[in-house]
C-alpha cells in the first residue's frame, strides 16, 4: 500500500467534443473552476500544478502551456506538463507522498479538432514514425493488432464471426454508457448493426464506431495529502497504487503482437502495490483507442485466459447486459463511456476516466451509477500514451479498506 | 518531412533498410545500434551491420488502408502490414505497393498473409513540388508475382580481358502497362520516378555481375527526367547501393549525372571504358545508368504528339576489365546543334520538332555514326550479328536500320520500344540488353544511341564465352519483363494519373 496516500477531493471537466469557438485555456479554465467549486475551494491554496497535454504546442503553437495557466490563475507556484493525465497524476502522488506538497491541482487538456486536417498524421508520426513512413493510419496497428490476435488464437469461421459481434458490443456498450454521461462527446446509443455495416462498407476489419474520435476538453482534479482530505471532505478517493512501464514505439518491432507489455507490467506493478489482485476489480476505465484495445486490456489485465475474453464480451452481446461476465461476476468497463463515446482529448482523457471512478465510488455517478452485493471497493484506471508506448494502472479505493 | 537533417537520417536508414545483428546473441535490430538491449555493455562494440535490401521477408499481417493519412492520399488505398524478415527477428512496418485497388472491391487478406516479399526502393509519400523527394525500401511487392527475389551473391572476378567491356547489365520497368495501336507501353507506379528505375536498374546490373559493389569507383546515372533540376540522381543510386567503400557514412566512390536527350547514358559507355582502362585511375569498375520516366504532353497539347510513345524503365550496365560478357571494340560519335527536341528549364513537358526530328534529326546523325563506325572497322553490315539502334517510335528504327543494309533478323531483336515505349536514356540500353539476352559468345553488336539537340553514339562490341556462364544468376531480364503474366493494363486516365506521380 502507498504511504502517506494521496487522495482527490474534487474533480471537474469540460464536455468533450468540438470547442471551435474556446481558446484551450479556457477549456482547462471550465475544467479547473468545476473542480474547485466541487471543494469549494480557493485558488491560493494550491501549492503546484501539475498538468498533461500531449501535443498542444503542435496542434495549437502553445510552447511553454506552464506560462498560461499561470496568467489563468494568478498562480505562481511550481507548474510541470506531461504527456497523459496519469502521468501528471502520478508526478504529483509522489509530491504529495513526499511530503513536499499538501495541495495541488493535476489537470488535463487537449485540443485536437483545431488542427481537424493535419490531426491524424500528427497522431501516426508522433505514435509510431516508422510506420508512419511506411503508409500507417492511426486506424492500421489497431486492425494488425486484431489480425495477430484471431491468427494466434486460431479463430476462424463461426468463432470470427461471434469476436466480430462482441468487437461491436464493446462500441455498442460504451454508446449505451455515454448516452447517460451529459459530458461525453457522443450520448447516443448505437446498435450492433450499425458497428458491422460501417465495417461491411469500408471494407475493413475495424470501422468508423470501433475508434475513438478526436475530441477537445479539459479536465482537473484536486490532490491532497490524506490529513487535508480529511478536513475536506468526509469521502476522499485515494490513490492506492499507479503502476507504469513503458514499450517500442514501433509496434511491429515487439515481441508480442497480441499484447500490450507495459499494460501487464503496469498492472502487475499496481496490484502489487495496492496488494490486490486484479480479479477483484470490478469497476474498471481501459484505454479504449480502439474497440480492439478494450478487448485485449482486459486480458492484459489478467482478467480471464489470453485469447478467451471475447467469448465473455460476445455473451454479453446476447443478454444486453452493460458488463461483462468475467470470472464468475460482472465488470463494468468505461462506464462514462469510454474513448469511444465519452471522446478521447488525450491529455485530458485519463482525468475523465479518473473522475468517472472518483463519482462512482462515492455514489455520484447517477443514472450510470452501478452497485455491486459487497459494494464498490475500489476502481481502476488503465491509461495509454501512444499505442501501448507507455501505459499507467492506477487503483483508487475508499479510506475504509 | 521539411527538415533536411531528418530526412537526411530517415532516407539513409530506409532506403537500405539498415538492420544490426549482436554477435553475442543474434538478436537483430532495424535501424543501426551501439549495443544490444539483450546483452547491454559487453555487446558495445560488437554489432554487426546488417541490411535488408538484398533480402526477402513475409508478409506477416495485413490490413487495408483506404483512408490514408494526408502525404498518402494519391495512393487512395492500399494493403499495409508487417512484414518479417530471418524467421521473425526483425519486424518492419510494410506497404504493399504496385498494386491498383479499385474502391469497393473486397480484398482478401488472409490470402496475402504468410507470402512472400522483396522490399523495393521507392518514393515514400507526397510532398510540396520545392521540397525534397523522400524515398523509402519499407514498400514491398509479392515475390510471386511481377518481381521476383533475386540473390545477390558476390564473387570474385578470375578471368582478365585485354579490351575493357561489359562485365554485368540490369533492366528495369515497371509492371503497369497501356497498350494502344500495336505499341505497349511501360507506365510507372504512383510511387516510381527515374531514380527509383535507376536504383533498380543498378541493383540487378550487381546482381547480374555478382560483382561487390565496393569494387564500383564511379556511377554515371543518364536521364531527362530528374524530378530535380539540381540534385544528382547517380548520388541516391551510389548511397542506397553502396557503390564504392563505405566510409562512416559517404561512400567512396564518383558519381555524376549527365544529360543529353536520349544519348546521355550511351555517351559513357566511353568514358566508363577509359576509366578502367586508364592505369592510374584506380578505379576498376564503372557503372553507366540510362533511366526515364519519359514525360510527355497530354494530347492535344504542345508537345503532345509525344504522349503516344513515351514509357518508363531503365537500364544499367558494369563496365570493367575482369570477367567481361561483352568487349568494347570500338567507337565513333558524332554531334551537330540542332534543335528537334528540347524542354526549358521549369517547364514540365518537352516541346518537340515535328517532322524535323526525322531526316536532318534522328537519321541524319544514326545514319553518320553507325556508317563512319562500319567504315572505321572495316565491316559491312554483313559481318555483324545485330544491330541495336535507338528507339524514339516503332518506325525510325527500322527505316534507318534497312537503309544502313542491315536485315530484319538482326535489328527487330533489339527493338523493344514496342513493349515498353521509348525510354529515352535507357531506350538503346533496353535494347542492347535484349540483345546480350540471347546472343552468342563471339558475336559482334553494334549499338547506335541518338540523343536530340542532337549527336549519336556508335559501339562496336563482341562478346565473350563467359556471356552464357551469367545468364543463369539473372530471372529479370527483357523478355521476363516484357512477357511477364503479371503487367497489367490500364487505360489512358489511369495511365496520366499514375505518370503524374506521387
Amino acid at each position: 500500500m502507498m504511504q502517506n496516500r494521496p487522495a482527490i477531493v474534487a474533480v471537474g471537466r469540460t464536455k468533450f467534443g468540438e470547442h471551435y469557438g474556446k481558446e484551450p485555456e479556457k477549456l482547462i479554465e471550465e475544467a479547473w473552476l468545476a473542480a474547485s467549486r466541487d471543494c469549494n475551494m480557493e485558488r491560493k491554496n494550491l501549492e503546484a500544478c501539475y498538468m498533461s497535454d500531449c501535443f498542444l504546442p503542435i496542434t495549437n503553437k502553445l510552447g511553454l502551456e506552464e506560462g498560461f495557466l499561470s496568467e489563468l490563475t494568478e498562480l505562481h507556484v511550481p507548474m510541470e506538463v506531461t504527456r497523459s493525465f496519469s502521468a501528471a497524476l502520478l508526478a504529483a502522488c509522489h509530491a504529495i507522498q513526499a511530503g513536499v506538497y499538501n495541495t495541488v491541482l493535476v489537470g488535463g487538456i487537449e485540443k485536437m479538432t483545431d488542427r481537424w486536417d493535419k490531426i491524424r498524421d500528427d497522431l501516426m508520426l508522433l505514435d509510431d514514425p516508422w510506420s508512419y513512413f511506411a503508409g500507417g493510419t492511426p486506424e492500421s496497428n489497431h486492425e494488425l493488432m486484431l489480425r495477430a490476435y484471431i491468427k494466434k488464437h486460431g479463430i476462424t469461421s463461426k468463432d470470427q464471426e461471434q469476436l466480430e459481434v462482441a468487437l461491436a458490443q464493446v462500441a455498442v456498450k460504451n454508446h449505451a454508457n455515454g448516452a447517460k454521461n451529459k459530458y461525453a462527446q457522443f450520448q447516443r446509443k448505437i446498435t450492433i448493426d450499425q458497428v458491422l455495416n460501417a465495417r461491411r462498407s469500408a471494407h475493413k476489419p475495424l470501422g468508423l464506431y470501433d475508434f475513438a474520435p478526436i475530441s477537445d476538453g479539459a479536465t482537473a482534479l484536486i490532490l491532497t495529502s490524506e490529513t487535508v482530505a480529511n478536513k475536506m471532505t468526509t469521502r476522499p478517493i485515494f490513490v492506492l497504487a499507479i503502476g507504469a512501464a513503458t514499450d517500442y514505439l514501433n509496434y511491429p518491432a515487439r515481441e508480442d503482437l497480441t499484447h500490450f507489455v507495459a499494460a501487464e507490467l503496469a498492472v502487475k506493478k499496481a496490484c502489487q502495490t495496492a496488494k490486490l489482485s486484479a480479479t477483484n476489480l470490478q469497476l474498471i476505465e481501459v484505454n479504449d483507442q480502439s474497440t480492439v484495445m478494450e478487448m485485449i486490456s482486459l486480458e492484459d489485465l489478467g482478467l480471464v485466459e489470453p485469447g478467451s475474453v471475447w467469448k465473455n464480451i460476445y455473451e454479453s452481446s446476447q443478454t444486453g447486459q452493460l458488463s461483462y461476465e468475467l470470472g464468475g461476476k460482472p465488470v463494468y468497463v468505461n462506464t462514462n463511456g469510454g474513448l469511444k463515446a465519452d471522446g478521447n482529448p488525450l491529455g485530458a482523457t485519463g482525468g475523465a476516466q479518473f473522475l468517472e471512478i472518483y463519482r462512482q465510488l462515492r455514489g455520484e455517478a447517477e443514472e450510470r451509477q452501478i452497485t455491486i452485493p459487497n459494494g464498490l471497493r475500489h476502481g481502476a484506471v488503465l491509461e495509454f500514451e501512444g499505442f501501448g508506448t507507455k501505459a499507467y494502472m492506477t487503483i483508487l479505493g475508499e479510506k475504509t479498506q | 518531412m521539411t527538415s533536411e537533417p531528418i530526412e537526411r537520417r530517415v532516407t539513409y536508414l530506409g532506403d537500405r533498410l539498415r538492420a544490426c545483428r549482436c554477435q553475442c546473441c543474434g538478436k537483430e535490430y532495424f535501424e543501426v545500434r551501439d549495443y544490444c538491449s539483450n546483452c547491454g555493455r559487453k555487446s558495445y562494440g560488437r554489432m554487426n551491420s546488417i541490411d535488408l535490401f538484398y533480402d526477402k521477408g513475409i508478409l506477416e499481417l495485413c490490413t487495408y488502408i483506404n483512408e490514408p493519412t494526408n502525404k498518402f492520399t494519391r495512393l487512395a488505398s492500399y494493403v499495409y502490414g508487417i512484414v518479417s524478415f530471418h524467421g521473425g527477428k526483425i519486424r518492419v512496418p510494410a506497404r504493399l505497393t504496385d498494386q491498383l485497388i479499385s474502391e469497393g472491391t473486397p480484398l482478401d487478406l488472409a490470402s496475402l498473409e504468410g507470402r512472400e516479399v522483396t522490399p523495393r526502393f521507392r518514393r515514400r509519400y507526397s510532398v510540396g513540388k520545392s521540397d525534397i523527394i523522400p524515398t523509402i525500401s519499407l514498400a514491398f511487392t509479392l515475390t510471386d508475382e511481377y518481381y521476383p527475389h533475386q540473390e545477390y551473391k558476390i564473387s570474385q572476378p578470375s578471368k582478365d580481358y585485354e579490351l575493357p567491356g561489359i562485365v554485368g547489365y540490369g533492366v528495369y520497368s515497371s509492371r503497369f502497362r497501356i497498350k494502344e495501336e500495336g505499341i505497349e507501353r511501360a507506365v510507372p507506379f504512383f510511387d516510381e520516378d527515374s531514380v527509383t528505375a535507376a536504383i533498380e536498374a543498378g541493383k540487378l546490373a550487381l546482381i547480374h555481375s555478382s560483382l561487390d559493389s565496393a569494387l564500383i569507383g564511379k556511377v554515371y546515372a543518364g536521364s531527362e527526367s530528374n524530378p530535380y533540376a539540381v540534385k544528382p540522381i547517380a548520388a541516391k543510386v551510389a548511397q542506397v547501393l553502396k557503390l564504392g567503400k563505405e566510409d562512416g557514412d559517404v561512400q567512396a566512390v564518383d558519381a555524376v549525372d549527365t544529360e543529353f536527350a536520349c544519348k546521355a547514358a550511351s555517351s559513357m559507355f566511353k568514358d566508363a571504358c577509359a576509366l578502367v582502362s586508364y592505369p592510374k585511375s584506380g578505379i576498376d569498375y564503372a557503372m553507366v545508368i540510362g533511366t526515364d520516366n519519359s514525360q510527355a504532353a497530354p494530347r492535344g497539347w504542345p508537345g503532345g504528339e509525344l504522349d503516344a510513345f513515351v514509357g518508363y524503365g531503365g537500364a544499367a550496365f558494369i563496365f570493367g576489365k575482369k570477367d567481361v560478357i561483352a568487349e568494347v571494340e570500338a567507337w565513333y560519335s558524332c554531334t551537330s546543334d540542332t534543335p528537334d527536341f528540347w524542354r526549358r528549364d521549369g517547364e514540365p513537358y518537352p516541346m518537340h520538332g515535328g517532322r524535323f526530328t526525322g531526316d536532318p534529326a534522328y537519321h541524319k546523325h544514326v545514319r553518320n555514326s553507325a556508317s563512319k563506325l562500319m567504315e572505321q572497322c572495316n565491316l559491312k553490315a554483313s559481318d555483324l550479328n545485330y544491330f541495336v539502334p535507338h528507339q524514339p517510335n516503332p518506325s525510325f528504327p527500322v527505316r534507318i536500320a534497312k537503309e544502313l543494309g542491315f536485315k530484319e533478323e538482326q535489328f527487330m531483336p533489339a527493338i523493344q520500344m514496342t513493349k515498353f515505349g521509348n525510354t529515352y536514356s535507357g531506350a538503346s540500353l533496353v535494347g542492347l540488353a535484349a540483345i546480350l539476352d540471347i546472343a552468342k559468345p563471339d558475336d559482334r553488336i553494334l549499338v547506335t544511341s541518338y540523343g536530340s539537340g542532337a549527336g549519336s553514339d556508335s559501339y562496336l562490341l563482341r562478346t565473350t564465352k563467359q556471356l552464357p556462364d551469367k545468364r543463369n544468376r539473372q530471372k529479370i531480364n527483357v523478355r521476363f519483363l516484357a512477357e511477364n503474366p503479371f503487367a497489367e493494363y490500364i487505360d489512358y486516365t489511369t495511365y496520366r494519373r499514375l505518370k503524374s506521380g506521387m
